[in-house]
């Protein structure tokens, strides 16, 4: 892409990081592109594609053991990849600023978060006092941040998520630089708050002259905001171009795999329909309220996690719980599951009361598949020692019996027989996760719960796991609680789907009536911000009308 | 392991260590004087018989620098181990249970850590007699308290490992969750914390000596010969010098072979351990 006068052109940039053997890796590799001001590039990738190292070289910046190997970063004409340290620092925050994927950990968290912006137009611009407290408000204001006279003066922890990420925007667009670096903008966020984070940039764009680029592993977000793509693979452009084209007609295998992998609420749901079956677990009026343990007695802190909560699943079922983080599903995971023991209302399952002390039986029947599956295998024990465990305690296999029968669930589940042996760093998220499904399935239970398995796996994996998950729920007949913030998730594998907000069901039914015909404002908003950003993401067919 | 022998200052210390271990281990057969025996040549200079010379007593000096470390290491290194055992079971099993019995120990350690450590020693020393069970005993329990607070703070965190939860949900016992789930997760925590642990020993040991609380005469020791030398320091200054250094090059030992060990197990978890 040539553009007439870019503000930033970067030519065959490779970065290379040095393992302590003293052996290289390429992490970016040959990567040239041009940007114009004014214009968005969006930079797609799945973890490990090495589009955060190359936003941070657009800095000037790389890892300690990594270094720039070849090529340049012209901005404005300088190359920044040739600039002695004292230089770039100049640079920053006034020519090019970055914004990190946590807002809350690149906020200062004991400064008043007006001090914060003050602090960049004190040091950057060389603006101070009266005068610097007036641009920090109007900054602020500008990023959309309600009364932001008031709000200036708050700490990070006392802001929301969304507003912390919009006092980052106002720290780094402080100077007005030529380039803004976003890395992952919007990735902590909830979907809801994602699209009017996404609203601002997408504002912040049209309103500056500067170039921005975006990091990001959710195509969405390049079909809302970007105009141009660049689609990175094992540190290399598999393609680059505008979104259109790119969109519309993408030339690349690769690329098509991650449009696809794009989870989406209008593709056909694999659900099956709704089970009018024998039920298997009742929950009646369960109430939480988490408490601080003291030496003499437990203390009740803020309003209750949980209230009123009642639901049935049914043999074999899959019930969906929809809800924003704060919404009390992942508690709700944990008293089914008999971590957490509910403070009223009860639990029945199979006919039996559920308490926090349990048989070996009901533990048996109850399963639960965790977030992130790196943190539920033990890193020192082989993962096939995961799955022999609950196969030995729960059913007296002799070891080579649970070996076997270990194996034979890997098979079933797509994972090689040989990976049995392996430590659990050795395997990609995708084959962790398999692997706490594997555990959780040797149990055989009656009832898996599963808490945002895909949350931590990227696209193109997500649906294999989802895929393996729901073939594996089908042949034993297991029902599943279904708790995740992604409603393409509910949407293609649950029958029936719970709706939850500040620790209440607002609403409950089948999957289909729900998602078409919302009742609850709050779920219509659910659905609305979600569709906006399939609408952003189907971004073939719309691109195809508003071209056509 | 590599990453271990590319540093030249751990590579140093393993050395130090290494060899004043062979030092103390070998002592019997290659001191040149047994370090007990008065030569009636009290307070001789340093020369070709008497490499450091005599002490007041006319005991051949550098033998008993050679005899001095074993007492003192025996004492540091095995309240060192126990101290490390003991405190991270201690450790792991307040973070497994937590509630009262987390509540309970904590408050110990603190109790502990409130009173001063050589009041301690010698309250502890007076009641069951000065003799080395006696002080490793007491010197481990000094030493305990810090494990117990780094290994409960690791292993909260670990309890909140999914890997935790599903052992824990399988039903598997107190005992099996810490045992199989916990303790392999802090293993290279033990290994930086006996080292650390090993060399505050030594330095606690060698201190009490000096006060005439921990190794009693004529048994050869390093803070001993101090303690002897000071009223010399003016006329005899190796008399001190010589002991003085041996402590400190042994505990900077440690310490330096302890700082690369942290370091390569640091680096293993960066590197994803190979994966």
């Amino acid at each position: 892409m040539a553009v007439a006068d870019p503000v930033l052109s970067v030519r065959d940039l490779s970065i290379t990081w040095r393992t302590p053997g003293g052996a290289g890796r390429r992490v970016v590799d040959g990567v040239s592109f041009d940007l114009a001001p004014g214009a968005t590039l969006g930079i797609a990738g799945e973890s490990g594609s090495g589009k955060s190292t190359l936003a941070r070289a657009l800095l000037g910046h790389c890892r300690p053991g990594s270094a720039i190997e070849a090529g340049s970063i012209l901005l404005d004409g300088r190359d920044l990849a040739r600039m002695p340290p004292a230089a770039l620092d100049a640079l920053r925050g006034r020519e090019v600023a970055m914004v990190p994927q946590n807002p809350l950990s690149s906020l200062t968290f004991h400064m008043r978060v007006g001090q914060q912006v003050e602090e960049v137009l004190r040091l950057r611009a060389g603006v101070s006092g009266a005068q610097a407290r007036q641009r920090a408000i109007a900054l602020l204001d500008d990023m959309g941040l309600p009364d932001a006279e008031r709000l200036a003066r708050r700490y990070p922890h006392q802001l929301s998520g969304g507003q912390r990420q919009r006092v980052v925007l106002a720290c780094a667009l402080a100077c007005d630089p030529a380039l803004l670096v976003l890395d992952e903008p919007t990735t902590a966020l909830d979907k809801t708050t994602e699209a009017q984070v996404l609203a601002l940039i997408r504002r912040l764009r049209v309103a500056r002259r500067g170039a921005m680029v975006i990091v990001t592993h959710d195509l969405n977000v390049v079909a809302d905001i970007c105009d141009q793509v660049m689609v990175m693979q094992h540190g290399r452009v598999v393609e680059q171009g505008p979104v259109r084209n790119v969109f519309v007609t993408p030339r690349e295998a690769y690329t098509r795999i991650l449009l696809g992998a794009a989870l989406r609420v209008d593709e056909a749901s694999r659900a099956s329909p709704p089970q009018p079956g024998e039920v298997l677990l009742r929950a009646e009026g369960i109430g939480f309220r988490y408490t601080r343990p003291t030496l003499l007695r437990r203390r009740a802190q803020g309003p209750p996690t949980l209230a009123d909560i009642g639901f049935t699943i049914h043999r074999g079922e899959v019930l969906g719980v929809i809800g924003e983080s704060g919404s009390g599903k992942t508690t709700l995971g944990g008293l089914v599951t008999g971590l957490l023991a509910p403070d009223e209302g009860r639990l029945v399952f199979e006919g039996a009361a559920l308490g926090i002390r349990r048989s070996a039986a009901q533990r048996q029947r109850i399963q639960m598949v965790f977030q992130d599956p790196l943190s539920s295998l033990n890193p020192r024990r082989r993962v096939g020692e995961a799955v022999i465990r609950p196969l030995r305690l729960f059913h007296g296999l002799d070891h080579r019996a649970a070996v076997a029968r270990a194996a034979r669930l890997f098979e079933e589940l797509g994972l090689e027989a040989d990976l049995l042996e392996r430590f659990p760093r050795q395997l990609s998220g995708g084959q962790q996760q398999r692997v706490a499904i594997a555990r959780a399935f040797a149990a055989e239970p009656a009832l898996l719960v599963c808490d945002e398995i895909t949350s931590a796996l990227d696209a193109s994996v997500q649906a294999q796991v989802l895929d393996h998950l729901l073939a594996m729920q089908r042949r034993q007949n297991t029902a599943m609680l279904l708790i995740t913030h992604d409603l393409s998730v509910v949407w293609r594998m649950a029958s029936r789907v719970v709706v939850m907000q500040n620790g209440r069901i607002l609403e409950a039914g089948e999957t289909a009536a729900v998602f078409q015909d919302p009742q609850d404002p709050y779920t219509q908003t659910l659905l609305g911000a979600a569709s906006r950003a399939a609408r952003a993401g189907d971004a073939r067919a719309e691109l195809i009308t508003a071209t056509g | 392991m590599k990453a271990l022998l590319r540093r030249p200052m751990t590579l140093l210390g393993i050395a130090l260590v290494l060899g004043h271990l062979a030092i103390a281990l070998a002592a019997p057969w290659i001191a040149p004087h047994t370090p007990t025996s008065l030569l009636d040549a009290p307070l001789e200079p340093p020369g070709a018989t008497y490499w450091l010379g005599t002490d007041d007593l006319g005991r051949d000096a550098f033998s008993r620098l050679l005899w001095g470390g074993r007492v003192a290491i025996l004492v540091a290194f095995s309240a060192g181990g126990f101290a490390v055992l003991g405190g991270t079971l201690l450790g792991l099993s307040a973070a497994y249970r937590r509630g009262a019995y987390d509540d309970v120990l904590l408050r110990l350690v603190e109790m502990k850590l409130a009173v001063p450590t050589i009041l301690f020693v010698a309250i502890f020393v007076t009641g069951f007699g000065q003799t080395v069970p006696v002080l490793i005993v007491a010197v481990s329990i000094i030493q305990m308290m810090g494990v117990v607070r780094t290994t409960r703070a690791a292993g909260i965190v670990l309890m909140e490992q999914g890997y935790v939860r599903a052992a824990q949900l399988n039903g598997e016992g107190g005992a099996a969750v810490v045992v199989r789930e916990l303790l392999p997760n802090v293993l290279d925590l033990m290994a930086v914390e006996f080292a650390l642990r090993a060399s505050s020993a030594l330095l606690l040991v060698s201190a009490l000596s000096f006060l005439g609380l921990g190794i009693s005469p004529p048994t050869p020791d390093w803070g001993l010969m101090v303690e002897d030398g000071m009223a010399l320091l003016n006329s005899e200054p190796w008399l001190v010098l010589a002991p003085a250094l041996a402590i400190s090059s042994l505990v900077l030992a440690i310490n330096l072979a302890a700082e690369g060990l942290a370091e390569a197990f640091g680096l293993d978890a960066a590197r994803g351990g190979g994966g």
